[in-house]
């Protein structure tokens, strides 16, 4: 396993060093520059703007900016924003990952458990009414144009019914005069739930190692407190109000992605279950007279699991690219939106940095992908 | 699998509890946070409590009015950080009048003045007394002098060399706290000084000057600047009507009022016979440009009324017309204003009023004087003259654009010419093609087979073919770049029509509609084209005719890409940067139109107006007719009031 790993982190550094070099030349090749913008303003005269090439770089030929770059990302330099003059790179990231991630993990582990519990269900009950219903409708919101179905989810949920916000991720109103930033709020956030599953897992884990003598029911409980021990926190840190604004902002935007992409998560689930169901020992489990859920869930259910894990690490992975279309139409500055609009601006330093970004991130998820087959099937080994 | 249903059974339990709310005392990081529990309460607060709220689609990038003004200048940094900081001279509300704002007149005229053996262009300027930072401290003609010495000293990029250009500027002194003395290296013409230094926003020095002495110690001047860009003010005062008070990135600013707003209360009023005044209590009475009498044509009180203006960040202009139709925001500040498709989602809305003004922009045809036939001005004027710009905008764009036809908009009154000719206004087809054979036979062309109208004039019987110029040599293929339709359908519309107008009199001109990116490089870093429409916004005083027209800017990234090159032209646009007169400017301004309508180095096809819409159920504005609609100024803040 160990040379395994070396050997993908070697290939990881490769694919890297393409991807920095491959996503350069093709911002690059987008006809202008970041001072081109200055060309649209007739009070300057022309060695000012060549004064702003120079003092961001692009009076030198591509192959040499090519190579500043290189060297500088090798050294953790990701260089200073143009759009944000003189913020760096990493700074402008920073800010707007925190946001991101809360929003689309949550909408990934919310549309995965709803589509993998849907998805379950209808293979297990195949050819009724009920699989018929939540395959069309769950295709038909697959297939959905995002934009349109997201103004439509404001227009119908925010507008007419009033019942969320329409789009933002904070209320200015709410937030007037508050002594901490969002950021603070939504970092928080991502600690307060990073401790909440690690104490579950935590408690999974005691479990299973006192299995026999604790009865699982047990469990329940003590995770129950560990919630409530989180929320109570929240209610004494004072910021309590202000990440219930932020939640009551996800809600909407949560949903839709949800109802957007849970079918993925359900076919996927349906499909691996149809072939585990067929296995022998799911018959042998019937044949026992063990009660039906107890065979979906703990024997076919689990097998199943394999390439729905795999789809799940690759989406949590990808939360934190965020999507440019949710974020543009429920006004959620995040890593999409800042992506898109560092491209439409030109931004070079900031296009690679969050590509830079992206693309580490994509790598680790498939050496991770590859870790956790090892893990859960045991018939799996890497030489 | 049941551990794991509890396990996301206690996950959404968690996240219920945050829905329920929990609120407490204090901050993790700090001291008490006053944060209301729900935003119901919220809203009705902001009601009670006047606070103006606007939708804007993009996030400042800076809360540093020397980057804002540098290297980080948009529109969206200018529309929330303008109006802090004081200037000498602005323009009059509606008219765009020159007019006085911290000057308590107008300026001494220039004088040559030999200083230690070097000459200088000199003038000075009095200051009004009692007018107050946010901090109590005066602002005096030591803050002038620190804010233009510190961007010419420091070379300061961006937007600043527009505004203290290092060719003109030399350096400002003050003769005591309200007298100020600039000194030019070379004459200013009005340009340079009167519409240009003399709207420079002045900055607090006493905020300032350790600030910018820190940044001077950072080595070379690239990062002295970038010292300087970098800082981030907290508790800069402001001298406007209102201070700068939060900014959560991404998702909204705030202004508050500032209660020691000097010009608070000023009533001013313009006068159908041109005349101005301003009449601030305790402050200043100013009036210019006649004396003020007869019918009035605007007045109001300066405020602020609003208690508070938050500036809410929308990432599509649908969200935030959803979020005005909602209510959750009275006005949205866009440079285009709202989109057809918007405009009708918001008509008969209750609650809301829509208004239309003229923008402060144009889009044209511009042809590339290198190139045969572009330089022969026959050819210039039969394309125009074939452009039926009536026609597309009423009948193909269902009059979502204005025609217009000359290089200074109407609206911009008192610098329009309205005596130049317009070629090709009001004619039929017949009489455009008609027209149009003409001036090109005139001028040597011939046809092959020359087109004919049919004899009701509505198509054309029969096309041109085999055009040849003067000198005998067929007309060559030539082509028209213009943004494609998914940056603006208008443009591409008008290159389509453009295309088979011209095809049909035999001028072989093929549209390319392209990247806008592509366009500009072509045109103005090529200059590898034949003709292109494209837009500019203008500004009130047209110096833009002599950016864009004179020879001198006619190199790569010039603003003359089309190499026009008239000599009269350009000693008349030398004239109108040399100017200190505004009535010699004028009649500069009013020559030149002149020669532009005949030359035709632009066609100038339209423009579109700006359409906007505020909640007037709950502000009214003391005006709404101004050139470029209410974003221009910037959603009247210190205006507003409230029903």
């Amino acid at each position: 396993m160990t040379g395994y790993l070396v050997r993908r982190t070697g290939q990881m550094v490769l694919t890297l060093f393409l991807i920095i070099t491959f996503t350069f030349f093709l911002v690059q090749a987008q006809p202008g520059d970041y001072a081109s913008f200055y060309v649209l303003n007739p009070d300057l005269p022309p060695e000012v703007k060549d004064q702003i090439r120079t003092a961001f770089g692009l009076d030198k030929p591509a192959w040499q900016q090519y190579l500043i770059h290189l060297k500088n990302t090798f050294t953790g330099n990701l260089g200073v924003s143009f759009g944000n003059f003189p913020r760096p790179v990493l700074d402008v990231l920073a800010e707007r990952v925190p946001r991101t991630l809360v929003l689309f993990l949550t909408a990934t582990a919310v549309s995965f458990y709803i589509g993998f519990f849907l998805g379950k269900a209808i293979a297990w009950r195949r050819g009724g009414l009920f699989e018929y219903a939540t395959t069309i409708s769950g295709a038909l919101l697959f297939t959905a144009f995002t934009p349109a179905f997201g103004l439509m989810m404001i227009w119908a949920f925010a507008f007419k019914l009033g019942w969320f916000p329409v789009g933002k991720f904070l209320d200015p109103l709410v937030w007037r005069g508050a002594d901490v930033s969002a950021n603070y709020v939504f970092g928080n956030m991502l600690l307060s739930a990073a401790a909440f599953i690690g104490f579950a897992l935590l408690v999974m884990l005691c479990l299973k190692r006192f299995g026999r003598r604790v009865p699982s029911v047990a469990a329940f409980p003590v995770v129950l407190g560990g919630a409530l021990v989180i929320v109570a926190a929240w209610a004494l840190s004072g910021i309590g109000g202000l990440a219930l604004d932020i939640v009551k902002h996800m809600v909407l935007p949560v949903a839709t992605l949800t109802l957007i992409s849970f079918a993925g998560t359900m076919l996927l689930t349906r499909n691996s279950m149809l072939e585990t169901i067929r296995e022998d020992y799911v018959m042998a489990a019937r044949a026992k007279g063990l009660p039906d859920k107890q065979v979906r869930d703990r024997h076919a259910a689990r097998n199943a699991m394999l390439p729905i894990v795999t789809s799940l690490v690759y989406s949590l992975i990808f939360a934190i690219d965020g999507s440019v279309i949710i974020e543009s139409v429920f006004s959620w500055p995040g890593t999409g939106l800042t992506l898109l609009q560092a491209v439409r601006s030109e931004d070079l330093p900031l296009v690679m940095g969050a590509m830079l970004f992206i693309g580490m991130l994509s790598l680790l998820a498939h050496v991770i992908v590859d870790v956790l087959y090892v893990y859960l099937d045991p018939r799996i080994r890497y030489q | 699998m049941r551990f794991s249903g509890r396990l996301v059974s206690c996950g959404l339990l968690l996240a219920l509890s945050l829905l329920m709310g929990c609120t407490g005392e204090e901050a993790a990081d700090g001291p008490a946070t006053s944060v209301p529990g729900t935003t119901p309460a919220a809203t009705s607060d902001a009601e009670s409590e006047k606070v103006y709220r606007i939708g804007i689609a993009e996030d400042l990038t800076t809360t540093n009015h020397w980057t804002a003004l540098g290297p980080d200048g948009s529109i969206w940094n200018s529309y929330v950080l303008g109006g802090s900081k004081p200037a000498l001279y602005g323009y009059s509300a509606q008219r765009y009048d020159w007019v006085p704002s911290l000057a308590a007149d107008f300026p001494t005229p220039l004088e040559e003045e030999v200083v230690e053996g070097e000459t200088f262009w000199t003038t000075e300027v009095e200051l009004l007394e009692g007018v107050k930072w946010s901090d109590g401290s005066d602002v005096t003609a030591e803050d002038f002098a620190f804010t233009a010495n510190t961007a010419a000293g420091m070379q300061l990029t961006g937007n600043w060399p527009s505004i203290v250009d290092p060719e003109f500027f030399d350096h400002a002194e003050t003769d005591g706290p309200y007298r100020l003395k600039v000194f030019f290296k070379q004459k200013p013409g009005l340009a340079r000084w009167q519409f240009g230094l003399a709207f420079m926003p002045i900055f607090p020095r006493s905020y300032w000057e350790p600030v910018v002495a820190e940044a001077r110690q950072a080595g070379d001047t690239t990062e002295q600047q970038k010292a300087l860009y970098s800082h981030v003010p907290e508790g800069e005062p402001s001298a406007g009507g209102f201070i700068f008070d939060q900014w959560e990135r991404g998702a909204f600013a705030e202004k508050d009022e500032n209660p020691a707003y000097s010009f608070r209360g000023t009533e001013v009023a313009l006068y159908a016979s041109g005349a101005y005044s301003a009449t601030t209590p305790g402050l200043t009475e100013f009036t210019a440009y006649g004396e003020p009498g007869g019918e009035t044509v605007l007045e109001y009180v300066e405020g602020p009324f609003a208690a508070s203006a938050i500036y809410s960040i929308y990432g599509s202009q649908d969200a935030a017309v959803l979020a005005l139709k909602k209510g959750d925001i009275d006005f949205m500040l866009n440079p285009l204003g709202l989109s057809k498709g918007l405009q009708e989602q918001l008509a008969g809305e209750d609650g809301l009023t829509t208004i239309e003004n003229a923008s402060d922009g144009l889009r044209y045809l511009g042809f590339n004087f290198r190139k045969a036939p572009m330089d022969n001005r026959a050819f210039r004027q039969a394309v125009a003259t074939l452009i039926d710009k009536e026609f597309l905008v009423d009948t193909v764009l269902q009059g979502v654009a204005i025609p217009i036809y000359t290089m200074v908009p109407e609206g911009n009154g008192a610098w329009y010419n309205a005596d130049v000719p317009l070629i090709g206004k009001g004619l039929n087809r017949q009489e455009r093609v008609d027209r149009a054979v003409e001036l090109l036979k005139e001028a040597g062309f011939t046809w092959e087979t020359e087109p004919r109208v049919s004899e009701d004039g509505n198509f054309i019987e029969q096309q041109g073919e085999g055009l040849r110029m003067p000198n005998g040599e067929p007309v060559p293929a030539m082509e028209v770049l213009a943004p494609s339709a998914g940056y603006d359908p208008l443009r591409s519309t008008f290159a389509i029509w453009i295309e088979r107008w011209l095809s049909e009199v035999g001028i072989p001109l093929r549209a390319n509609l392209t990247g806008f990116n592509v366009i500009v490089e072509k045109v103005f870093d090529q200059q590898d084209f034949d003709m292109w429409i494209l837009g500019w916004g203008l500004t009130p005083f047209p110096d833009y005719l002599e950016s864009f027209f004179h020879s001198r800017h006619s190199a790569l990234e010039g603003h003359n890409p089309g190499g026009y090159n008239n000599p009269d032209f350009d000693r008349l646009a030398d004239g109108l940067l040399a100017a200190t007169d505004l009535e010699a400017a004028r009649q500069q301004v009013f020559e030149m139109q002149a020669f532009l309508a005949e030359d035709l180095p632009y066609v100038v096809l339209f423009d579109t107006p700006i359409v906007e819409t505020y909640r007037s159920e709950r502000i009214e504005f003391p005006y709404t007719e101004t050139w470029g609609g209410l974003q221009s100024v910037s959603g009247m803040p210190t205006l507003v009031d409230f029903r």
